[in-house]
């Protein structure tokens, strides 16, 4: 035996004996078979016969709700919200886009992000069929690779449609402006916006109008991640870089492989670190589509939170967002299961408070073993004993939960567990866990009102995602739905 | 505690978390597309049943240090999907430790693998930054003779451009190997392109009596059995029309065999197989078998449904990315290229298969699924008098050296979209400085052989000339009518009459604003 692998058995041995493993974490299993206490998750019948591989929706005026398809179809459907899903109505709109990942209803016509450019379509004659199709903007490049997907926002504030542009494969970029994110104004100029990205899986707003998108775990990617695209930022892939020079733009960083994002991103100000990091194999391992909830209670109440699909998982998860010196950051949580595909588009509606949720395994597997699905989920009004939020403090964090918790449990320190990690920000395909320390948890303050522990902490590491774990019981005697927390630190406030 | 125990101890604490690691990490990052039970999920390659995690440990290293990419057959079926690198995320002893537990639960009889095995094999692979092909592995490590009846199979590569078969004695061959896995394989040369192949084997045959051989190939051969050609296949096509089966009648033991083949371009295939006295079925002596050779991808028509014509947005070869066809009822079928703001391709019969494009990944080109097909041109279809002024830019990609590179090519037009009637006719929009324009398609229901009228109008205050075609052949104008390419007509029917530059191979109308073209598009 070597003696290398002695010394790997003996950091094993100890890291098992730190607090973090004391704690028992909650079981996927387990947290999702108490799901349909707190929600409502229904399949909606897709229409007969046909293959819908949703990948984007719309929602329109009149409670209609529009599903774009892999194959390029687009349904409408009449009848989506109502109790009894088998009235549903389904309406043939178009076909054969390329492949739209990005949808919206504006002004009487649908528009649409496919591979090839950013599409309007009007049903002019009022026979239900789309008879107009407008080519808005076509002005990024495509060469017939599978991963050259185009995902597009819903219109911002401006009307402006945001477009992320994945690379070509995992490691190229054959055609211009991949690895980029540009902005399409209403009249279809096409201005590129973000340099850096590698492989999108969804995009979307947040409750201020800021605008960001998935990007799956890879090269420059240690681990998935949601990113903030701040206009004029790079978001830590070069691969697209050189596109820069079709429109004269200063060139965006080259970052050294093998260092740390936090390293990097302190020499060029233009590098904006992932906003809450999805860590690899641990929360999921490729996110999607990305929902706001402002529902102002309706769909729980997470308002303001966001909501991102997971392809391989089936599932969705929780992120809180806060902006400490300039950046976005915050923590996720593992929240709804059990969907029946891989996850792609997601959308709330906002005054409804129902989630539309839909996907297909095609070429990409899932837990979830059909091949395609379309489903919605609703709020039941019971809220369930979560870590509402983390956020992050000078000497600690505050964990705010959802109903107030036991006095006795929450200051006893043995209910909390804390260690943090980072990933190797190389040009590998993705990275190890790296850097753990494990800090220490001084104490935890139980807030007058029940919902906020006040953990201070000696050893927070900048950069670092920090992971906690809580066994604290709430006031009734419940246990947590979910227990683990993963809070990206990319800024430490001054107070 | 003596040090020898304590080492005892650990060293059974390494292998216990070992077998542990493996399992755990196969069934966090493997399981989502292999499944629990290693047989696949979701139509993704399975583990049990394949040869892949089999045999030398270094193949299956490879994969998960670097990935694979591209086609690759697994337990008989054709896949065409990437597999991610894990080399970064996972350290020698997890990947040691995940195949390990693949190889001793889904490929029984394969050994474990210890972590010095994936470091040296990390060690020598270091400067490799790609994934690997399925090609490239199995050349280098090869899975054992397939039990074929193909004995002593030897292939001979030839490089250059044959129109026919050319006399081998003739040629210097430019690699001879010893292919040792009882099947014939196009991919065996290393090329893709304008190659000869050359195999020789002992068939064996079981018993006495009558063999029927399965001969086809793209782009054409020949085999031979005891000496005698018995099938031929001539010409430049696809896999399909032309296969051959022939009787042989063969003694019991080995006679031999010989294939000639021509690669030209495109698709590369040889197809071979043979039903002896006792078989139910064709047993295969190539790496295609059967049907669409090579692919396991099923057949999903594209057909005008209703009268109404069909519309098919993808990637289709012979034209751009950008590509839009139309499959009218009359069985004559188009594809736009929103790129090029041009149609350029037409062809009769079948319009598209999505069996391609709509299952895995879908990537790269589908061809038209129909006949005749003529390319009619290739570049910007629309062009205004002196240079454009660079105000309107197509952002386009080429290959320089190792990479792409990139540049702005100004244009005379831009696509604007489409407008579909109720018969799903097409009438593409598209616009530049001072001019716009549309270019409408619609069957001509009065015509007595399939027809399709194109309908060019331009309006504004610039004069534009729009190429019909480009670059194929051209006979004509005469009487009004153009062959272009083989066969097809386009004839005028009314409005500004094309001209043709033999000098430039093309035909072309000059329209100004207010004019038009009207445009008749048939098979002779």
């Amino acid at each position: 035996m070597k003696k290398f692998s002695l010394f790997l058995a003996l950091a094993a041995f100890t890291s098992g004996l730190s607090a973090a493993a004391v704690i028992k974490k909650t079981d996927t299993k387990a947290s999702e078979a108490r799901q349909s206490e707190f929600y409502e998750r229904v399949e909606i019948p897709t229409p007969a016969g046909e293959v819908c591989e949703v990948s984007s929706l719309a929602l329109m005026p009149g409670k209609k709700i529009a599903i774009g398809t892999r194959r390029g179809d687009v349904w409408i459907a009449e009848g989506a919200y109502d109790a009894d899903l088998s009235k549903i109505k389904w309406t043939k709109f178009a076909s054969s886009l390329h492949e739209p990942l990005g949808m919206f209803w504006k002004e009487g016509s649908l528009y649409a992000t496919n591979r090839p450019e950013f599409t309007r379509m009007t049903d002019t004659n009022g026979d239900g069929k789309a008879d107009r199709f407008d080519t808005i903007c076509s002005k990024w490049g495509i060469n017939g690779d599978y991963h050259e997907y185009a995902f597009g926002s819903e219109p911002d504030k401006n009307g402006d449609v945001w477009v992320v542009l994945c690379l070509t494969g995992s490691f190229h970029a054959h055609s211009p402006w991949r690895g980029w994110c540009a902005r399409i104004t209403p009249d279809g100029k096409f201005v590129p916006t973000a340099s850096g990205i590698r492989s999108p899986g969804g995009i979307g707003a947040n409750d201020k109008g800021d605008i960001f998108y998935t990007d799956n775990q890879g090269v420059w990617n240690g681990s998935s991640s949601l990113k903030w695209l701040r206009p004029g930022s790079f978001q830590g892939n070069p691969t697209g870089n050189k596109s820069a020079s079709l429109l004269d733009f200063p060139a965006p960083p080259e970052p050294t492989s093998g260092s740390r994002i936090l390293a990097e991103r302190l020499k060029f100000p233009d590098f904006v670190p992932p906003a809450v990091i999805l860590p690899h194999a641990i929360v999921g391992n490729s996110p999607s589509g990305i929902a706001c909830d402002m529902t102002k209670g309706k769909w729980g109440p997470w308002e303001s939170q966001m909501f991102i699909g997971e392809q391989t998982a089936s599932q969705v998860q929780r992120v809180n967002l806060e902006f400490v010196n300039g950046l976005y950051q915050g923590a996720c949580f593992h929240f709804l299961g059990g969907f029946e595909a891989g996850l792609i588009p997601v959308r709330i509606d906002q005054e409804d408070g129902t989630m539309f949720i839909g996907g297909s395994n095609r070429g990409w597997g899932s837990r979830g073993t059909k091949p395609f699905t379309f489903e919605r989920v609703r709020f039941k009004g019971k809220v369930p004993f979560e870590m509402h939020d983390i956020s992050a403090k000078p000497d600690g964090f505050e964990v705010t939960f959802t109903h107030p918790v036991d006095a006795a449990s929450a200051a006893d320190l043995k209910n909390y567990a804390m260690d943090t990690f980072t990933y190797i920000y190389q040009a590998s395909y993705g990275s190890p866990e790296v850097d753990q320390t494990a800090p220490t948890i001084k104490s935890a303050t139980l807030s007058a009102d029940g919902l906020k522990v006040r953990l201070v902490i000696d050893g927070l590491v900048r950069g670092h995602i920090h992971h906690l774990v809580t066994d604290v019981k709430a006031k009734s005697g419940d246990t947590l739905w979910h227990n683990e927390g993963w809070y990206t630190l990319n800024e430490i406030p001054s107070k | 505690m003596r040090p020898s125990s304590l080492l005892a101890l650990l060293a059974t604490a390494i292998f216990a978390s070992a077998a542990e690691d493996g399992a755990q990490v196969y069934n966090t990052l493997c399981v989502a597309c292999h499944g629990p039970d290693g047989k696949g999920l979701n139509g993704l390659p399975p583990l049990v049943g394949s040869d892949w995690p089999k045999g030398p440990a270094a193949r299956s290293i490879k994969i998960v240090l670097n990935g694979l990419t591209g086609p690759v057959d697994v337990a008989g079926k054709g896949y065409n999907i990437d597999m991610p690198p894990q080399g970064a995320v996972l350290s020698d002893e997890k990947i040691a430790a995940a195949l390990t537990y693949v190889r001793k639960t889904f490929a029984a009889g394969a050994g474990a693998v210890t972590p010095d095995e994936v470091k040296s094999v990390r060690a020598a692979t270091a400067s490799r930054t790609t994934p690997w092909t399925a090609v490239e592995l199995l050349k280098a490590h090869p899975f054992p003779p397939a039990k074929t009846a193909l004995k002593n199979l030897v292939g001979t590569m030839y490089k250059g451009e044959w129109k026919q078969m050319p006399d081998f004695s003739t040629l210097k061959p430019a690699l001879m190997e010893d292919f040792n896995v009882g099947v014939v394989d196009p991919d065996q040369s290393g090329l893709k392109s304008n190659f000869a192949m050359v195999w020789t084997a002992q068939f064996e045959a079981k018993e006495d009596g009558r063999y029927i051989f399965n001969f086809d190939c793209d782009d054409f051969g020949a085999l031979f059995v005891g000496g005698e050609k018995v099938a031929e296949i001539k010409g430049i096509a696809p896999i399909g029309g032309r296969r051959k089966e022939v009787p042989v009648m063969l003694k019991k033991g080995l006679t031999p065999i010989r294939i000639e083949y021509v690669q030209v371009g495109g698709e590369q295939v040889v197809l071979l197989g043979y039903k002896g006295p006792k078989d139910k079925g064709v047993q295969w002596l190539s790496k295609s078998k059967g049907g669409n050779a090579g692919k396991a991808t099923p057949s999903i028509p594209i057909q005008p449904k209703d009268g109404v014509a069909a519309i098919y947005r993808n990637f289709i070869g012979g034209t751009s990315p950008r590509a839009i066809g139309i499959g009218f009822p009359n069985e004559l079928n188009l594809a736009y290229s929103a790129e090029n703001v041009g149609v350029e391709l037409f062809w009769a019969g079948k319009f598209m298969d999505g069996g391609h494009h709509w299952t895995d990944r879908g990537a790269g080109n589908e061809p038209p699924a129909g006949t005749s097909v003529v390319k009619l041109s290739d570049g910007q279809a629309i062009i205004q008098d002196g240079a454009p002024s660079g105000n309107l830019v197509r952002y386009v990609a080429a290959k320089g050296g190792k990479d792409f590179v990139f540049s702005a090519l100004p244009v005379s037009a831009e696509f604007r979209g489409y407008d579909l009637d109720k018969a799903g006719n097409p009438t593409f929009r598209t616009a530049g400085e001072g001019f716009a324009m549309t270019d409408a398609w619609a069957p001509d229901t009065a015509a007595s052989k399939p027809t399709l009228i194109r309908t060019i109008k331009v309006t504004g205050d610039k004069a534009v000339t729009v190429v019909l075609a480009r670059g194929t052949t051209i006979s004509g104008p005469s009487d009004g009518v153009t062959e272009v390419g083989t066969g097809l007509l386009i004839r005028t029917q009314g409005g500004v009459y094309p001209r043709s530059s033999t000098a430039d191979k093309t035909l072309t109308v000059t329209l100004k604003p207010g004019e038009s073209a009207v445009l008749g598009y048939s098979y002779r």
